[in-house]
């Protein structure tokens, strides 16, 4: 086994130190003051809570499944016109960051809220994860194996149960479980809808009083009940990323005069989903156009791009460096700290933000509201993101080149960074960027933690609806959506992939 | 009585008609190839039997009942036909017994069972039962395809390429099982292949299919000895074409009068297609001939060789072919067919 240089192991052993200090510090806390916080937890607001949570992630979870499903089988399976197009709007709410969205129907719409406001948005803005997990999973499907089922004599739906759907099913399951994270973990949508979840009812404890037991309290439970989900998680994202199979013969179903119905519902589906959001975004960033401090706009976005640039490139390089312990020298530490890295990933950001509120404050107040703590919270929210990025072009670099550089002479570190790094350097920016612009739209961790004189594109949108300036938020939406959702939609591997096989 | 019977059968996809008026009888019991090259509307046939496409026109019959016309068409389902794709297309979620066992909807379960076993066993993977298909070799998925087909004892087993994915060893051993396996099954079976050798050493008989129509029915000697023109006859096997007139009931060419198998008219002029099995080489100092090349493959070889400005490449016995530089002597045995232009 090959030592790894001391640098790795420095910025590996920090980065799992900052995953788990500051959640293992709210939950030590909470056990100190134990008593007063099972207090908080015994009331029957909690247990409205509870409810409120489980059932937006369980109504969410459905109907995105069968959305993203309808959406996948339509334009891979059928023949329904312009299936590309309609591929490409079904993935495209992934730019739209939800609150965004939110916001779009909500300026219209002042009395849009509650259960039915936030089940209809997530819904619109989730469905593309099961879109692109069931199409990538649909299109490895050979079809010779349904005709077959045919001529044994299941008819067309019943190849749809007992043929397709067993196939798809994996895949379809690790997206339906990525789709309760996200609405586990969402803040800003269902706080704008005024629907009470956990995250809402966290954020308003902590705003709301001085006691912050409670919404520490609370936030453990979050965490429970999102661990328990991840567990589920962990075990089908196998499932889910390993797609090597090579693509399947596609026969397209003949949906003959169901062909307009089917192309009438897709299009619905892009207009709720994409269309009235940034149209209606567009006329109040149009209307509100005279008004606009523009000076307070661009200090925002200034705010934005520093923060993601800061953040980009402090979280690329130590995901580089976990990447490179736990890829390139398999020691057990250097895996090892690839897994607790890995553990803080799909955490809610608010119970993240509350974590290092308190770890913050009482033990490193040196830090506490300072740019640096904020990049501590992306860390924690986004290495793993980083980790899954840059571990593939890492590890893609052939074995036999390091082995041929030392060969001539070039010590193991120096070859590191001669040969490896280099030819991995193009993913590793692909990495960069993509953390850049999930930072870029990233609102609770933001809110709670940003120093004061820092503002953000997203912490001005939400201080506009605050104060219920819709037309004041606008703009800041809008380029939301055109700086950090399409750029980063473009980037999604994932995404172009099976886009490029919904054709064929 | 499962006899097939198309007619007139034509298929287009928009502007292309892929097949343009086919007729073929397929016997009770019998196993017929459709031999043709890629593009020629093989597969098409076999979606148009199995009742996945419509036929622009024509008419499809199968056990005397019409399941397929311009008008109405019988689904899938409901035509007790089995097919067999190119890669198996097993399903992936199934072991290979409930593989086998998927088209036997409404057998008892013991009945289920008991056909499922046997045949496993006609297939020789008992020991497979359980096993996921992933774990199946190439050939093994090919077998568990072919009982899922079996299974619910279809009027027609529709055989798609099957053994096109698998190495040369393994084709030729499999193809042996598979005519076995329909014989002990009594099935009536379509096979489309591209593969000459395939079809031949298979069939009954043997359909060749070219651009969208079956220009030839018989036997598999019929059409390997007397193929009805030049494009079959070179299709099935390396043959060498040579000018040729008609002169006193034979053929006059550069390497004599030869005796033509089909009927032929005095003074016609066309050409004759020689098999390299049909050359005879004797070494001879004196020869015309000249050998410029041999591919050896153990059991003969292939010798290439020029006489009176001919280029022909003649089949030889492995060991004792002629060798390059060699001058040889060269005969046609037995008869030719001739071809007029």
């Amino acid at each position: 086994m090959r030592k790894p240089p001391a640098l790795l192991v420095v910025f590996g052993v920090s980065a799992a130190l900052f995953a788990v200090l500051p959640i293992g510090y709210l939950v030590l806390r909470l056990f100190e003051g134990f008593d007063r916080a099972l207090a908080e937890l015994l009331r029957l607001r909690t247990l409205e809570l509870l409810g409120n949570t489980i059932l937006l992630v369980t109504a969410v979870s459905i109907s995105a499944l069968l959305l993203g499903f309808a959406q996948a089988w339509l334009t891979t399976r059928s023949n329904v016109k312009f299936a590309s197009m309609f591929a490409v709007l079904a993935a495209l709410p992934l730019a739209i960051p939800s609150y965004v969205m939110a916001l779009g129907y909500i300026s219209i719409f002042p009395n849009f809220s509650g259960f039915f406001a936030s089940w209809l948005v997530l819904t619109l803005a989730t469905s593309p994860y099961v879109f692109l997990g069931v199409t990538a999973a649909l299109v490895r499907i050979d079809t010779a194996s349904e005709e077959v089922a045919r001529t044994l004599g299941l008819g067309r739906f019943q190849v749809l149960r007992r043929i397709t759907w067993p196939q798809v099913r994996p895949a379809a399951t690790a997206a339906v479980l990525l789709v309760a994270l996200y609405v586990l973990s969402e803040f800003g949508a269902i706080a704008l809808l005024r629907f009470d979840t956990f995250t809402r009812a966290i954020y308003n404890a902590y705003r709301g009083s001085f006691d912050r037991t409670s919404a520490a309290a609370l936030a453990l439970v979050l965490l429970i009940i999102t661990l328990i989900v991840i567990w589920f998680e962990r075990r089908y994202r196998g499932v889910y990323l390993a797609n090597t199979k090579a693509l399947g013969k596609r026969v397209r179903v003949d949906l003959g005069s169901w062909s307009w119905v089917a192309m009438a519902g897709l299009a619905l589906v892009a207009i709720v989903s994409v269309g009235v959001p940034i149209l209606s975004l567009l006329v109040w960033s149009v209307q509100g156009s005279a008004s606009l401090n523009l000076t307070m706009l661009l200090d925002a976005l200034w705010g934005s791009v520093r923060l993601a640039l800061i953040s980009g490139l402090v979280i690329g390089a130590f995901a580089t460096a976990v990447a490179l312990w736990a890829v390139r020298y398999r020691t057990k530490l250097g895996v090892f700290v690839e897994t607790v890295t890995w553990a803080t990933h799909a955490l809610p950001a608010v119970v993240v933000g509350l974590a290092l509120v308190f770890f913050g404050a009482n033990i490193t107040p040196w830090i506490y509201q300072t740019t640096w703590m904020l990049v501590i919270a992306y860390m924690i929210l986004f290495l793993p993101n980083a980790l899954a990025a840059i571990s593939t072009p890492i590890a893609q670099v052939p074995r036999d080149l390091e082995d041929v550089s030392q060969s001539l002479g070039v010590p193991a570190n120096r070859t590191l960074f001669k040969v490896v790094l280099p030819i991995a350097f193009p993913g590793i920016i692909a990495g960069v960027a993509l953390v850049a612009l999930t930072v870029l739209k990233e609102l609770p961790a933001t809110l709670l933690l940003r120093p004061t004189e820092t503002n953000t594109l997203a912490t001005r949108l939400w201080g506009a609806t605050e104060d219920l300036a819709y037309s004041q938020a606008a703009p800041y939406a809008l380029l939301l959506v055109i700086i950090a959702g399409l750029p980063a939609l473009a980037l999604n591997s994932r995404a172009r992939k099976a886009l490029s096989e919904v054709r064929g | 009585m499962a006899t097939l019977n198309l007619r007139g059968v034509k298929k287009s996809f928009g502007d292309v008609e892929v097949l343009s008026g086919v007729d073929l009888f397929v016997e009770d019991k019998e196993l017929v190839a459709v031999l043709g090259a890629s593009g020629s509307g093989k597969s098409t046939l076999l979606r148009l039997i199995a009742g996945f496409d419509k036929p622009t026109a024509g008419t499809i019959e199968l056990a005397g009942k019409e399941i397929s016309s311009v008008t109405k068409v019988l689904v899938p389902e409901k035509r007790n036909i089995g097919i067999v794709p190119q890669d198996a297309a097993l399903f992936p979620h199934l072991s290979v017994s409930q593989n086998i066992g998927f088209g036997l909807a409404g057998w008892s379960s013991k009945d289920k069972a008991a056909r499922v076993t046997e045949l496993l066993e006609i297939v020789e993977l008992l020991g497979f039962a359980d096993a996921s298909p992933d774990k199946l070799s190439g050939g093994q998925a090919q077998r568990v395809a072919l009982a899922r087909a079996l299974a619910p004892r279809p009027a027609i087993v529709l055989m798609d390429e099957p053994f096109s994915a698998l190495d040369a060893e393994l084709r030729t051993r499999l193809r042996l099982d598979v005519k076995a396996i329909l014989q002990n099954q009594g099935a009536t079976a379509i096979l489309v292949t591209h593969d000459q050798e395939e079809a031949l050493s298979l069939a009954d008989r043997v359909a060749v299919l070219r651009s969208g129509q079956i220009v030839q029915v018989g036997s598999p000697t019929e059409i390997y000895n007397s193929p009805v023109d030049i494009g079959i006859a070179t299709f099935l096997g390396d043959a060498v074409l040579i000018d040729g007139e008609v002169k006193n009931g034979k053929v006059v060419t550069l390497l004599g009068a030869l005796n033509p198998l089909n009927k032929v008219i005095e003074g016609q002029i066309g050409r004759v297609a020689i098999r390299g099995e049909n050359f005879y080489l004797l070494p001879n100092p004196k020869g015309e001939g000249e050998v410029i090349g041999q591919v050896f493959f153990g059991h003969d070889a292939v010798v290439e060789v020029v006489t009176k400005g001919l280029k022909i490449r003649a089949r030889s016995n492995g060991p004792f072919a002629p060798e390059v530089g060699m001058k040889v002597s060269v005969w046609v045995r037995g008869s030719v067919n001739f071809y007029p232009v």
